[in-house]
């Protein structure tokens, strides 16, 4: 962003009483286990949704994939093709990590239920988990342009909500600017530039819903015009309880598909049992070398 | 089931909802590597610590309080896994002893190996058979939840104290009615200090027909047919009643035993010559007049007769349990507490003379609530002198406060229905033969007629029985008011 001169054009929001479905998604995914060829891996999507003050949900999983250095691109391009009926970009990348696999699987569960929101809700706001930029090795351009474009078709309004940014402006974190007015207001960011194959396919916004000094990333759907874009944040203040500035329902899709530990220890009983996999518990090595000062081995 | 910890005499196993495990159960967890296995009962059983079962919970209820409605689909069926881990409890046991060739020993001090042990339900058959619980007179106290018969020899409650404690009607009398018609049975005298008129239906079933202890049964009701006269009654015995139930002072008992003398050996012991006597007698004016109001008392309290033919002879009734078994029932119901106490000054003087000259072998003592008539001073008499002369008691209370803590050290047999009561828990897990534990996490859930058994008769393994039902005629049933339509 060329930042130097930049000043964020702050607006003003009044909750605009319009009733409207709110709908969510969000989804999860966690390693279970390490086998002796790969590891165990567990994805669950949920999407959420509040009509006439009441919240229901749909979740779906866990689906547990054994995934090995032999078998990632094929399970990849399998659940692909068994999702969208095609692969968009998988014959084409570079596969990654194979620490990696998770959030890859995940994505694609998360890109399936974004699909379906947008075909069957009508006429409400969908909340996306995260930003609406594409490009990056696990969002492909044309999936997003589809999914974008369906849910216009259905008179939806696709707003995305990054609970972290890396955007920063005169070298302060973009959330972290906060005007001294009254919220709710939304901060325009206008002049967010990105370099190929990275494409942003929202405009983008600093939320701030709430008194709590909470503010976040929004993005919202660019193909709908600028001011039903404003309406539809007006809508949400009026149809969604937005405490700490963040969506009720997009808490609720995370909080419905995010694994505890119970569930893990379950999730392994289940691929013992049933598929005989063995866990192996390989010895923390930060642990084992430096003592109380190894912090563990963190995945992302 | 899984070894988890062991902490001392505490073994901690985890267990899943398939395998059902309660409170009171035993489990043997055999490490045949060893050639051994530990014997341990089941005191407490908790929810696993399971990580993330709190997340669990509160995403169950994020909505305002309540539920959020939806649908999972979870094509793999991981659902009930997790319901499978979520429900795994950790239970609590105390290690009662260990088994190596078939023969049990106290100690606890190995450590059986975690991975390799397994862990199985102990039935109770097969537990009282590793631990010999039987005997030549053998008494089925009832069920366990095994479906299997609990006989405890009455053998080892010769000779021994014992308790029945829990709260109201939970089912003390009716155990001790239980175990007093055992011992009958078994040729036993038997004395009861039956303080709400309860156990004179002992001999009559409850369609009102006489049962095999009809005969057996000597129901002694004070001032009505239980009366003594003065000729029949030791000195020592009468200024047992005049010090510990009337107190009387030492100077007017030593004036009452010359009067006592004097009128022996005119062979005037009556009560019409003894109220003559005493204001005549050459004394202190205050001796005087302590020793007539306790005469008065005497009087009033319509125990003591003049009349022979009137008077009862404890001594017959006690005889002819002797011979046969029998139970002399004390009915102490309608009787004023210092009445109450003359008789049982009476009768437990009685007994020891009876038993110091050998007229009788040894008696069981069942006292209920036995603070409410027993001085001071007996309650250490009966637990030391009076066992050697051979008085056995058996004390049955809903107060367990009000039996001493040294009884309870010295109790032999506890047999405890449910408290719910935290004090009354402390009190009774004073008990030497039982650890505090066991006492407060069973005896708080055991349901009504359920009794948690402790000491010699079951050979220190704590078990709990449903105390099987006795065809005797109820008595002694609280007066209500709203039981009638009148």
């Amino acid at each position: 962003m060329n930042s130097a001169y930049f000043r964020p054009q702050s607006i003003a929001l009044r909750p605009r009483r319009e009733p409207c479905i709110v709908a969510a998604v969000d989804t999860s995914s966690i390693k279970i286990g390490e086998t002796p060829t790969g590891m165990l891996v567990a994805v669950r999507g949920a999407n959420v949704w509040k009509e006439n003050k009441d919240y229901r949900y749909s979740r779906l999983g866990p689906f547990i994939f054994h995934i090995t250095e032999e078998n990632k691109r094929d399970v990849y391009t399998m659940l692909q093709r068994a999702y969208f009926g095609s692969s968009y970009d998988g014959s084409h990348m570079n596969f990654p990590n194979i620490m990696q696999m998770p959030m890859r699987i995940a994505g694609l569960l998360e890109r399936w239920l974004q699909t379906m929101l947008s075909k069957s809700v009508s006429k409400g706001l969908i909340l996306f988990d995260g930003s609406l930029t594409s490009g990056t090795g696990d969002t492909s351009i044309q999936l997003m342009k589809e999914i974008l474009a369906t849910a216009r078709k259905k008179e939806n309004v696709v707003l995305a909500f990054s609970k972290m940014t890396s955007l920063r402006l005169n070298g302060r974190l973009i959330t972290d600017v906060l005007p001294k007015i009254r919220p709710p207001y939304l901060l325009e960011m206008s002049g967010v530039r990105t370099k190929p194959p990275i494409l942003l396919l929202g405009d983008i916004y600093v939320a701030r819903f709430s008194k709590e000094k909470y503010a976040f990333r929004l993005d919202i759907d660019r193909e709908t015009p600028y001011h039903q874009q404003l309406a539809a944040a007006e809508r949400l203040l009026w149809n969604e309880s937005l405490s700490q500035s963040y969506p009720e329902t997009l808490r609720l899709a995370h909080i419905l598909c995010t694994f505890t530990a119970n569930e893990v220890i379950a999730m392994q009983h289940f691929a013992v049992r049933r598929y005989g996999h063995q866990i192996i518990n390989r010895p923390d090595m930060h642990r084992v070398l430096f003592g109380p000062f190894g912090k563990g081995e963190i995945y992302s | 089931m899984k070894l988890y910890k062991k902490e001392g005499n505490i073994l901690q196993i985890l267990s899943f909802p398939n395998e059902t495990v309660e409170k009171g159960d035993y489990l043997l967890v055999e490490d045949a590597e060893a050639g051994k296995g530990l014997v341990v009962q089941v005191i407490d059983v908790q929810f696993a610590s399971v990580p993330g079962v709190l997340e669990e919970l509160l995403r169950s209820l994020p909505d305002g309080g309540e539920v959020i409605q939806g649908e999972d689909f979870d094509p793999l069926e991981i659902a009930p896994h997790i319901a499978y881990i979520q429900d795994a409890s950790l239970v609590i046991c105390k290690i009662r002893a260990t088994v190596e060739n078939g023969s049990l020993s106290p100690s606890s001090s190995w450590l059986p190996s975690r991975s390799q042990s397994t862990i199985r339900k102990l039935t109770i058959p097969t537990l009282l058979k590793l631990a010999n619980v039987d005997g030549k007179l053998p008494i089925v106290l009832g069920g366990t939840k095994d479906s299997s018969l609990l006989t405890i020899d009455a053998s080892l409650l010769d000779g021994r104290l014992n308790i029945i404690t829990g709260k109201k009607e939970t089912g003390k009398s009716h155990l001790s009615k239980l175990l007093m018609a055992n011992l009958v049975g078994f040729k036993a005298t038997v004395v009861v200090f039956d303080l709400n008129g309860e156990y004179s239906g002992l001999g009559v079933t409850s369609d009102g027909k006489r049962n095999a202890y009809y005969d057996k049964t000597h129901v002694l009701t004070p001032s009505q047919n239980f009366k003594v006269a003065l000729k029949q009654l030791n000195l020592h015995v009468l200024l047992g009643i005049l010090i510990h139930a009337l107190h009387l002072p030492g100077t007017s008992a030593r004036e009452f035993r010359r009067i006592w003398q004097t009128l022996k050996e005119k062979d005037k012991l009556t009560l019409h010559e003894l109220g003559e006597t005493i204001p005549l007698w050459q004394c202190n004016q205050h001796v005087r007049d302590a020793l007539f109001s306790r005469y008065h008392s005497l009087i009033n309290s319509g125990f003591f007769t003049d009349n022979s033919a009137e008077a009862t002879l404890l001594e017959d009734c006690l005889f002819r349990a002797k011979e046969h078994g029998g139970a002399v029932i004390v009915n102490l119901r309608n009787t004023s507490t210092i009445d109450r106490q003359i008789v049982v000054e009476y009768v437990l003087g009685k007994l020891v003379e009876m038993l110091t000259n050998w007229k009788l072998k040894a008696t069981f003592l069942f006292a209920e609530e036995a603070h409410l008539y027993l001085r001071e001073t007996y309650w250490d008499d009966i637990v030391t002198r009076m066992r050697h002369f051979g008085i056995f008691t058996t004390f049955i209370t809903n107060q367990p406060d009000t039996i001493r803590e040294n009884i309870y050290r010295q109790a032999d047999n506890i047999f405890l229905f449910n408290f719910t009561n935290e004090h009354d828990l402390d009190v009774v897990s004073r008990a030497a033969r039982v650890d505090a534990e066991t006492v407060r996490s069973i005896a708080r859930d055991l349901p009504p007629h359920y009794c948690l058994t402790l000491g010699k008769v079951v050979k220190d393994f704590p078990m709990v029985v449903k105390i099987r039902a006795l065809d005797i005629k109820t008595m002694g049933e609280t007066r209500l008011f709203f039981n009638d339509s009148n």
